[in-house]
């Protein structure tokens, strides 16, 4: 029987962030798996590289140590300088060939 | 002590001046024309001939007491040290060297005249006398070693000196080949030396002889003597020496006939304290010089270049060395070796003169009547002749007659070597007069209006080696054993044969001297009157014998085709065997199949790249997906 009055407040547990996390990863890796656009895939790297974030700063919160949200700093720093080189690449494949398509870019085929 | 101190650094100085030469005049090839050459290398020949000729004399005022010199231990256990030693021996081996080397090189710069490699040729030159004063100096087998190489480098760089003929190229890399089959069996015969005594020093080997068994001594003497048989020219490696004569005449002389070849009977001598102990070794000495002295000798009588018959002669009178040392007339295979290096240098430098007057010309049937046309080189060659016949007074007469008496001595079977050795001796006189007279007297119908003599510089040293020819064999007569005192402390421990007393030296000397003259006498009648032309041959059914004999002799018992067919043709027969099978199937195969595995299979993995990002992407997705299975699943990883 629900009481009327009582507010149900579902509680927001680690489990949740972690599914998140994964949702997000997944839907990046899928993203790298279908799109051809580089920018497209950059942005899922992006996203993966977030969801990553997210599971360690939940896994930190949840052992309540600092070593996680540590790790995420770095994270960060590794994602800001991979855009500056990926973006680089990106702009110096659009101007090569005025689409940012990597299925063209098949050169190293075995 | 001043006197001991004061040899030991000079008599070092003959054997590195050559090599100082030799280096000087390489650097300076370019720049030194042929009198600045001859300038420089002949002073220096003089200078280390008269540097050792005071050294053996200061060595003769001290008894020939041995005087070492180390330069310095290489190795202190098993005892390897650079070192070199002056006794009679060596001293007289010295003096040889030097003095050859010199009146050689007079005798050189005149022939080589306007040769375009004039300097290069003194360069060769010089190094050969170094490699050989190397050898016959040193005081341990190591350094001996090291000249007995060096001397084959040389007399290979000057037996294809004119290295444009392809005869000669070829002579010499036969030379070369022959000499690495004794070398063989000279290392096997130093590594049985050092595991034996523990140290190459000649006089700490040869004084502690006594303890060891006589099989391992039996064992040293036949590798080594392998060593002497290449370095010699003696049967069966002996084909080398008659092809080398494609070299310039001067160095055959020195290298071919007065020095190179005699190494193997000096090595044997420096052994001999070792070798008295092998009986079996000695016989086998013996025989194998008797085979090569009259395989030598036969082959000899019917050769028509007139340096092909002065090799065969070396050979012969090689073989005449080893039967002395068989024997055990160490002293005696010395005499021979310092007579024959005279009359041989002498006999081979007035060939030369013969082919320079003749424009290059070596057959001597195109010869003949040249005695007019040339008097001093053929008066010099009519010395030398006579002095290889052995008729007395001259050189030759005294070491052979010395060599066969002490063969006689030694009674029992060697009676029979004494007369075949006498034999060979008959025939020397026999093909020696022949060589005279076809090449100076015969008439073979050729004229040689522009023959004149040869140059000052050519006949003086021809007279010179005259005069030693005819005198020289006073050195050791049986009256007065000059050699024996030399070699006194060198040959202490040995038992060396001596002369036969009385009677029976003077029929054996007789009979010596009646198979030299014999043998001039009948080449006189052949050659000299043509004697066989008034006698009708088929009456007396001798001409097919005739015939027979003089293939046989110029095909050398066609010994050289035979090996030929056996070694040369087998071996090729089984190294193109070994090309097919082991070469081709064996590696090529097995390298192939490697490659051609690696390429297929990476054929098979390279399809998975296929350019495409995604792909990749999906790889790595499995992988992921394969590390996460395998973080579950393994219960190794702490969780």
């Amino acid at each position: 029987m629900i009481q009327r009055n009582e507010i149900v407040m579902l509680e927001v547990t680690t489990d949740w962030y972690l599914t998140l996390a994964a949702i997000l990863f997944s839907i990046g890796f899928l993203g790298m798996m279908i799109r051809k656009n580089a920018l497209i895939m950059f942005m899922c790297i992006e996203l993966m590289l977030n969801a990553v974030n997210l599971t360690f700063i939940s896994a930190s919160k949840h052992f309540g140590q600092v070593d996680g949200q540590v790790f995420v700093f770095f994270v960060l720093v590794v994602a800001a300088a991979e855009v500056v080189v990926g973006l680089a690449i990106i702009v110096s494949i659009f101007r090569k060939q005025s689409s940012a398509s990597v299925d063209v870019l098949n050169v190293s085929r075995g | 002590m001043y006197q001991e101190v004061k040899l030991e650094l000079i008599f070092l100085l003959p054997i590195f001046l050559p090599f100082l030469t030799a280096i000087f005049l390489f650097l300076n090839k370019k720049l030194f024309n042929e009198l600045i050459t001859n300038f420089f290398t002949l002073n220096s020949a003089l200078l280390s001939f008269a540097i050792a000729a005071y050294s053996f004399i200061v060595l003769g005022l001290d008894k020939f007491k041995p005087v070492n010199v180390e330069l310095f231990q290489w190795i202190s256990n098993p005892d390897i040290s650079i070192g070199f030693t002056l006794d009679g021996l060596s001293g007289i081996m010295l003096i040889l060297v030097t003095g050859l080397s010199f009146v050689i090189q007079l005798f050189s710069t005149s022939y080589m005249e306007k040769d375009e490699n004039h300097c290069n040729y003194f360069v060769y030159f010089n190094f050969f006398v170094f490699s050989m004063l190397l050898l016959v100096m040193s005081s341990n087998f190591l350094v001996m070693f090291f000249g007995w190489e060096l001397v084959g480098l040389s007399s290979y760089l000057l037996i294809s000196f004119w290295s444009k003929k392809p005869a000669a190229a070829k002579a010499g890399n036969k030379a070369f080949v022959i000499n690495r089959v004794g070398d063989f069996g000279f290392l096997i015969g130093l590594m049985i030396i050092l595991d034996t005594f523990n140290t190459f020093d000649f006089y700490k080997i040869l004084q502690n002889t006594s303890g060891i068994a006589e099989s391992t001594i039996t064992a040293i003497s036949l590798f080594l003597l392998l060593g002497a048989f290449g370095k010699s020219a003696q049967f069966p490696l002996f084909s080398w020496l008659p092809d080398a004569m494609e070299g310039p005449t001067p160095a055959s002389a020195l290298i071919h006939a007065a020095t190179m070849v005699t190494a193997g009977v000096f090595m044997l001598v420096r052994i001999s304290p070792l070798l008295q102990h092998s009986k079996i070794a000695s016989l086998l000495i013996i025989i194998f010089g008797l085979i090569t002295a009259l395989l030598a000798a036969f082959s000899a009588i019917n050769q028509f270049d007139i340096k092909k018959v002065l090799a065969y002669s070396t050979i012969s009178q090689l073989g005449f060395m080893f039967i002395a040392i068989g024997a055990g007339a160490y002293v005696a295979a010395i005499f021979h070796l310092v007579t024959h290096a005279f009359f041989k240098a002498l006999l081979f430098l007035g060939a030369g003169a013969v082919i320079h007057s003749m424009h290059h010309e070596q057959d001597i049937r195109k010869m003949g009547g040249l005695r007019k046309k040339m008097p001093i080189t053929a008066s010099m060659m009519g010395i030398g002749t006579l002095a290889i016949s052995g008729i007395p007074p001259l050189a030759g007469f005294w070491s052979k007659d010395e060599i066969l008496a002490s063969v006689f001595v030694n009674g029992g079977i060697y009676y029979v070597f004494w007369a075949l050795a006498l034999g060979a001796a008959f025939l020397t006189a026999f093909y020696m007069g022949r060589h005279w007279l076809l090449i100076f007297e015969k008439d073979n119908g050729f004229e040689h209006s522009d023959v004149a003599e040869a140059p000052k510089a050519m006949t003086r040293p021809l007279l010179l080696l005259g005069i030693f020819s005819i005198f020289i064999g006073f050195i050791n007569t049986p009256f007065f054993h000059g050699l024996e005192k030399v070699l006194h402390v060198t040959l202490e421990n040995v038992e060396v044969t001596h002369l036969p007393k009385g009677i029976t030296l003077v029929v054996l000397a007789v009979l010596s001297i009646g198979a030299g003259f014999t043998g001039l006498i009948i080449a006189f009648l052949l050659f000299g009157m043509e004697l066989h032309k008034r006698i009708d041959l088929k009456k007396f059914k001798l001409e097919s014998p005739i015939n027979l004999v003089k293939d046989l002799s110029s095909n050398v018992l066609y010994l050289n085709k035979f090996g030929n067919l056996f070694f040369v043709s087998g071996m090729k027969n089984l190294s193109r065997k070994v090309a097919v099978v082991v070469d081709g199937m064996l590696i090529d195969g097995s390298v192939n199949f490697v490659s051609t595995a690696f390429n297929k299979s990476s054929k098979i993995t390279s399809t998975t790249q296929t350019g495409l990002v995604r792909n990749y992407v999906v790889y790595f997705g499995l992988f992921l997906l394969l590390l996460i299975a395998l973080f579950i699943a393994t219960p190794l990883v702490p969780r």
